[in-house]
């Protein structure tokens, strides 16, 4: 029971100051940046690259919480009991990161405020950044009523379970939509697919497993013998076969999307041969790789540090994936001539690295506030 | 986001603020703060906007332009529809007119230099005077020149001189004062290779008018016809008529260098060896005679109409009647008879089966032109290549026909308020200072006696002391030291003489200047300008003032008559009596009452309200081989060969004269000083042409489409759009050839050295096959150390590579004789 | 009210960059912000050139996925942006096929920033006294200078086709009467190969010239339908390839 938590708990004491530094760090740097010029402290340009590294961070943290909420859902909505040990601490990450990935957007709007009231009176229905915008909203307000009922010991009444079923639906929705906002792109081949929110379910199922196994591991200080045995045997269990089995999945999908991309002539697919051609590519292939087979070792499977090892290696590779995901649709400049002669050149600028920082270190701050408050790893009393 | 806006748009304001306070005690960066406004922002715009005229600066097509005000400010710019020229028009060069009126950088007020040091790194540290102090130190200065019996040592050159109100006002000046170098004319370092080219062969030393619209084919030579070639803006639309409107379409052939705007829209484009038009003109010359495509109604023909021309072979000087032409025979004899294509092939590299095609075009298509510029005649043998090229229009008979070329007609201004004449005192007439030559050397036998100026030497000279050394030198819209060659030489000069500046903007010579005196921008001025060659009618258009000065400026007219006002004796009357620039224009003004424009301009305030006076048409031409004077309704009235000699072939016989006369006279000394063969020098004739430099490569370096004389560098906008066929949006780029660049190991985008001779200079490499192999491509305009705040240290200074070479009878600077090796830095 | 469309005869247009320099004076635009570009490709030695305005398209994408509606399109035919609603979230500038969007914060292109020579009022992003004139300015169809954080583009320059009297099949430099509502780019074009007018009036000089030289509309297979039309040649050029929606 809860009593257990926090026994070691030693790392949450500086995982929660690094948090809040970082979050000093960056918001003060990015504000005195945006202060003294505006968004021309963004490396982004008129050329074709808008949507930059902030953006970027929005995707890996949303898509992040989606799947921490895919993964409670195993639990919360498909009655898969044996997640529920791991349920609370992932509902309120899914809540600290989609709130990092909000932060990490409003900092990249030109009028963020104006946002609160213009998107509601004026709510143009064709557009899917409206919907994604819509849902994730409402995801946020039932993820966090659930986890209010969680946290009040109502795991399972009526009220409860739909809100759960509410924020897995809603998460999917929202997921979805935010797929479409890239997959309905048609003049750009290299996000064009109308199964592109599918692809976004994969990496967002994977990371969200890759952040569960991680963030229970630092719960109880990288080893299993602090563990209560009902989260041990999770993690000895199902949680790195599915684990692996997503890892499978998304190898699939990054193998077969890059061999068509670098295969075809068509314009705008370019952009696959300027992604093979960068390193991190092959760091985010050999990262996935190493952590499938990590994951397929009878022996490693279930060790707390090879779990953790391959979680880290699996999140690393979807951070990198995300900003080649974003930034690889926009570097096929669209009718700029000479003007852009090749490929357009982006790299993050400072202030834009800062967003980051800041949006990381807030979803470690609120993670390590939780774990430190919220009880997070209480379950429903057994039976 | 919106929130911090306000506080980085009051951060701002007190950063801009903060430097107009520093910089209007003194000039320690030339860099000035904010531009007053005639009125606070926010007004409620009430009100109609008002329209004057002007005349655009940014290069000498001189199109009138419609100036759009609104609350004393200028907010666009737009063709003036009744202009001729601009017809409604303009070319990307005109709108930039706002940011001119506008430049942040601008001189505020007149400047005296308070350090004594002189240089690129050295800051004047300028500090503000009146103008009252400024022109009485230029005055006692020149006072104590001519007290001294000096006064040949002030020299005034002048780069764009406009008109009446301002160029036109120099000479009288140097006659009165007495200094055979004032004015010095930049032409030498402009276009005279085209001018002196022309003299040679048809009497006429001037840029040629053109008939594009009735013309049916153009051969252009060098000349970048629709990204340079004046009058810009009308030859774009004269083409959108010709190649989209006209039937039949005109067909034109681009010989140039690389792949430009022209060669790619042209339906044929030759890229040659650089400096080698001469030798396809002349085989093209080759093929029209042998092939009996000549026009015989002009030119004459055998007497028994068999064509004897065949390659190889002399013909017999007696059995050929010539009409306009003189030397025909003579000519093919000891010249043209073994220039064939093949021969020109081998030696401009292009392909013989081209030569032969443009030759049979251009010789059955009529009416034709040939036309050239700097690209064929800024070479060492620049006056034979023009001249051949311009007899090219003699053969087919385009000489002042419809649908040829011709010269132009010179606008009907009244005199000037008093004459110079007048006022000249003893030492006017017969002081010391007319025993000294001209410190260029034009007209003299050690330096050019057939040049029209030699203005890219003075530096040298000064240097040297030969003829003299320089004491005082006031510059007027050009800037040497920037643009001539050798301008390491001129920075060395300059340091020694006493300089004054007159441009509105801290510019090179600015820097080394001891006194500003900062003229108004345009859309400032009053001041006249007659038409450069356009149609050959006459055309004289009007500057008037569309703002009040923004700042404590004057216009050079005035500056000039308030100097000559200070000056002693007779010379000060004269300038009392001429009053100010206004009454200048006045004054000319009114010969339009006795000869009213075709729009009805008859004075100095219809010329003010229409923004241009004309009068159509070109009043001769020539048909079937003779000559005709308008009469009032059609060219009817048949001219005599007298009256063709003296207003048209103002050559010795009255005709083209393929044996030039004009050389001729100076044949002596053109073989003593080019080592031309006495025999030939007066032909047009073939000459391999002297590069200068060393290196490997040919440096061209071309003018683009928005480079807005001397003024573009310091305008963002006009710094984005520079170099669009290869993207040099924020500086001016190399052009290299892939194989250039494998075999030097350069990639796109590679800083690069270029050197030579004279100096070396960085560069940004552009990989593409749009140059010759053999060539690199760094347009001109960029690479400034002064300027203005964007325009310092941007880019090439191409100029500081060329090393010094002028033609010896046009002293034209050769720029593109430039030769360069290039590697990575 | 009238369809307003361009048509632009790629025979006659020598890339000298007229049109985007009069647009950039006219609109105020900074420099790089080339509402009106003039697009140079080069292959091999063969140099070409586009000028792309806006195509202000039928089924314009950018209208689609513009979160506020920010972005729309006028009866008149024109896609407008109204900088009071726009949230600057760029995706308009993702989703438009021929890259004819600007947003109004980004770093300059020539430095140092020339919004540092002319600061800004709060209202505009930044304030040089020859912007166009306040009683011009419409910020609910995106003419003038822009506030920071927002969207901009090739407005046809609304500001002055607006006040064209209804009816007018085609608004000519050359012609008096319409001279003032030409668009800038049109207007001044030397080589006159820019002409504007009246998509839905069948005797307007655009539909002439689109029907006698074959006008082509840029990415036909988009969908998203241009009213800016190409003429190249006379015969042989790229067919429309687009069935007509019903």
């Amino acid at each position: 029971m809860s009593a257990q938590l926090n026994a070691p708990g030693r790392l949450n004491g500086p995982v929660l100051a690094m948090g809040l530094a970082g979050l000093v760090v960056g918001i003060a740097i990015t504000i005195a940046s945006l202060m003294y010029s505006g968004h021309a402290a963004f490396n982004t340009t008129n050329d074709g690259v808008s949507w930059g590294l902030p953006v970027a961070v929005y995707v890996f943290f949303v898509l992040a919480s989606t799947g921490l909420t895919f993964v409670a859902s195993l639990a919360m909505v498909f009655g898969m009991r044996e997640y529920y040990p791991i349920a609370k601490r992932c509902v309120w990450l899914a809540a600290a990161t989609l709130i990092a990935g909000f932060a990490s957007l409003a900092f990249e709007l030109g009028h963020p405020f104006r946002m609160l009231w213009a998107i509601p009176l004026s709510f143009q229905i064709s557009s899917a950044m409206n919907w994604m915008g819509l849902f994730y909203t409402l995801y946020l307000v039932f993820l966090l009523l659930k986890f209010s009922r969680m946290h009040a010991g109502d795991w399972d009444s009526g009220a409860s379970r739909n809100l759960g079923l509410a924020s897995f639906l809603t998460v999917i929705v929202a997921h979805g939509t935010l797929g479409l906002v890239f997959g309905m792109m048609a003049m750009r081949p290299f996000w064009y697919d109308g199964l592109m929110p599918i692809y976004f379910l994969a990496t967002a199922f994977l990371s969200g497993l890759a952040l569960a196994v991680f963030i229970t591991h630092l719960a109880y200080g990288f080893s299993t013998q602090n563990m209560p045995a009902r989260i041990a045997a999770l993690l000895a269990g199902a949680l790195p076969r599915v684990f692996a089995f997503a890892l499978g999945l998304v190898i699939l999908f990054v193998a077969f999307r890059t061999i068509t991309g670098l295969w075809s002539n068509a314009d705008g697919l370019e952009a696959f041969h300027w992604m093979v051609r960068s390193p991190w590519f092959w760091i985010e292939a050999a990262a996935l790789i190493v952590a499938f087979y990590i994951l397929m070792s009878p022996g490693m499977r279930e060790a707390a540090r090879p779990q953790t090892v391959a979680s880290v290696l699996v999140l690393a590779a979807i951070a990198i994936g995300r900003y080649e995901f974003v930034i690889g649709g926009q570097v096929v400049p669209l009718f700029k001539g000479t003007w852009v002669p090749g490929l357009i050149e982006y790299v993050p600028s400072l202030t834009e690295w800062m967003i980051a920082l800041a949006a990381i270190s807030l979803a470690l701050a609120l993670y390590a506030f939780g774990e430190k408050a919220l009880d997070l790893g209480a379950e429903p009393k057994a039976g | 986001m919106d929130i911090l806006k306000t506080q980085i748009t009051r951060r701002r304001f007190l950063q801009a603020s903060g430097a107009a306070g520093a910089a209007g005690t003194g000039l320690s960066t030339l860099k000035l703060g904010s531009i007053p406004e005639a009125k606070a922002q926010g007004t409620a715009g009430g009100g109609a906007y008002t329209i004057t005229k002007n005349i655009c600066h940014q290069c000498p097509a001189r199109c009138g332009i419609d100036v759009y005000t609104m609350d004393g400010k200028v907010h666009a710019l737009y063709g003036n529809t009744d202009h001729p020229i601009a017809n409604g028009k303009l070319c990307p060069k005109g709108p930039i007119g706002t940011y001119i009126l506008y430049d942040p950088d601008r001189f505020k007020q007149p400047m005296k230099r308070t350090n004594p040091k002189k240089g690129r790194d050295e800051d004047p540290k300028f500090v503000p005077i009146s103008w009252n102090e400024a022109l009485d130190t230029v005055a006692t200065r020149l006072n104590a020149l001519r007290d001294k019996g000096e006064s040949h040592r002030f020299m005034l050159a002048y780069g764009r001189g406009w008109g009446a109100s301002c160029a036109g006002l120099l000479g009288a000046f140097g006659e009165l004062y007495g200094s055979p170098n004032v004015p010095i004319g930049h032409s030498s370092m402009c276009s005279d290779g085209s001018v002196l080219s022309k003299q040679a062969v048809d009497g006429n030393a001037s840029y040629n008018s053109y008939d594009y619209r009735n013309s049916n084919y153009l051969l252009i030579f060098g000349a970048a016809f629709l990204e340079a070639f004046r009058p810009y803006n009308n030859n774009i639309q004269v083409w959108g008529h010709i190649r989209g409107e006209k039937s039949p379409k005109t067909r034109v052939t681009m010989v140039d260098v690389r792949m430009s705007q022209t060669a790619a829209a042209a339906d044929r484009a030759l890229l040659l060896r650089p400096g080698t038009d001469g030798a396809l003109a002349l085989a093209i010359a080759h093929v029209i005679l042998t092939e009996g495509l000549w026009d015989r109604a002009f030119v004459g023909d055998f007497r028994d109409g068999r064509n004897r021309f065949k390659t190889g072979q002399s013909v017999e000087v007696s059995v050929f009647s010539e009409k306009w032409v003189k030397g025909l025979i003579e000519w093919w004899n000891i010249e043209l008879k073994d220039r064939t294509p093949r021969w020109a092939a081998g030696v401009t590299t292009l392909a013989e089966h081209d030569i032969v095609e443009v030759a049979r075009e251009f010789g059955t298509t009529r009416p034709a032109i040939a036309l050239f510029e700097r690209g064929a005649h800024t070479h060492s043998n620049g006056v034979p290549t023009g001249m051949a090229i311009h007899t090219l229009n003699a053969l087919v008979g385009s000489l002042f026909a419809k649908g040829g070329l011709a010269y132009q007609m010179g606008p009907s201004y009244g005199p000037m308020p008093v004459k110079a004449d007048d006022y000249k005192d003893g030492y006017a007439k017969e002081g010391p200072w007319k025993k000294f030559p001209r410190v260029d050397l034009k007209g003299h036998d050690d330096g050019y006696p057939l040049a029209k100026n030699m203005l890219q030497e003075i530096a040298r000279n000064h240097l040297a002391g030969k003829p003299y050394k320089l004491d005082t030198a006031m510059f007027y819209l050009t800037n040497p030291i920037f643009s001539g060659l050798n301008v390491r030489e001129w920075e060395e000069a300059l340091k020694e003489i006493f300089v004054i500046d007159t441009s509105p903007f801290p510019g090179e010579t600015a820097w080394m200047a001891d006194l500003v005196l900062p003229d108004h921008t345009y859309l400032e001025r009053l001041q006249d300008a007659p038409t450069y060659p356009f149609q050959g009618f006459p055309i004289a258009q009007l500057r008037v003032p569309a703002v009040k000065p923004l700042y404590d400026t004057k216009y050079f007219g005035d500056t000039l008559i308030e100097i000559g006002k200070r000056m002693k004796g007779p010379m000060g009357e004269y300038y009392k009596a001429i009053g100010n620039s206004e009454n200048v224009i006045r004054h000319i003004a009114k010969g339009f009452e006795k000869d009213p424009g075709d729009n009805g301009v008859n004075s100095f305030e219809t010329w003010k309200e229409k923004g241009v006076w004309y009068k159509k048409p070109y009043m001769w031409q020539q048909r079937s081989g003779e000559f005709y004077e308008w009469d009032g309704g059609g060219y009817n009235r048949k001219m005599a060969p007298t009256e063709v000699k003296e207003k048209l072939l103002k050559t010795e016989s009255g005709r083209f004269e393929i044996r030039s006369g004009y050389l001729e006279k100076k044949a002596d000394w053109i073989a003593a000083k080019t080592g031309r063969a006495k025999d030939k020098l007066a032909f047009p004739h073939w000459e391999e042409p002297k590069y200068t430099g060393g290196g490997d490569l040919h440096l061209i370096t071309p003018k683009m489409a928005i480079h807005a004389e001397g003024r573009s560098a310091n305008l963002p906008v006009a710094i984005s759009l520079y170099q669009p066929g290869t993207g040099g949006r924020t500086q001016t780029l190399a052009e290299i050839h892939p194989s250039v660049a494998k075999a030097k190991g350069i990639r796109d985008g590679d800083r690069i050295k270029l050197k030579s001779s004279a100096g070396e200079i960085p560069a940004i490499a552009r990989i593409t096959e749009l140059t010759r192999p053999d060539v690199v491509v760094l347009p001109f305009g960029h690479g400034h150390w002064a300027h203005g705040r964007w325009a310092k240290g941007r880019g090439s200074h191409v100029d500081a590579i060329i090393a010094q070479q002028s033609d010896r009878i046009s002293g034209m600077a050769n720029y593109y004789s430039a030769r360069v090796s290039v590697e990575k830095a | 009210m009238a369809k307003w469309g361009m048509v632009i005869d790629l025979n006659k247009c020598v890339g000298c960059q007229a049109c985007t320099a009069a647009c950039s004076q006219e609109n105020t635009r900074l420099p790089g912000e080339n509402w009106q570009d003039v697009l140079y490709y080069a292959e091999g030695q063969n140099l070409t050139w586009l000028p792309r305005p806006c195509m202000h398209c039928e089924n314009p994408s950018c209208m689609h996925v513009c979160p506020t509606k920010a972005t729309y399109k006028t009866e008149d035919g024109v896609v407008a942006i109204d900088w009071d609603k726009c949230i600057g979230c760029k995706y308009c500038m993702i989703a438009c096929p021929y890259g004819v969007r600007f947003y109004s914060d980004t770093k300059p292109l020539i430095a140092p920033d020339v919004r540092g020579a002319f600061p800004g009022d709060g209202k505009r992003s930044w304030a040089p006294p020859y912007r166009l004139p306040e009683q011009f300015e419409d910020a609910k169809h995106g003419v003038g200078v822009s506030p920071s954080g927002v969207v901009s583009k090739c407005t046809f320059c609304y500001h002055k086709i607006s006040k064209a009297p209804k009816g007018t099949a085609d608004l000519d430099e050359d012609n008096p009467a319409t001279k003032e509502h030409t668009p800038a780019c049109v207007r001044t074009c030397p080589a006159k190969a820019r002409y504007f007018g009246d998509l839905d009036n069948p005797q307007s000089r655009v539909n002439q010239l689109i029907r006698d030289r074959g006008g082509v509309r840029l990415l036909d297979q988009t969908g998203n339908k241009p009213q800016v039309y190409y003429l190249t040649g006379v015969g042989g050029s790229v067919p429309s390839s687009r069935a007509k929606q019903a």
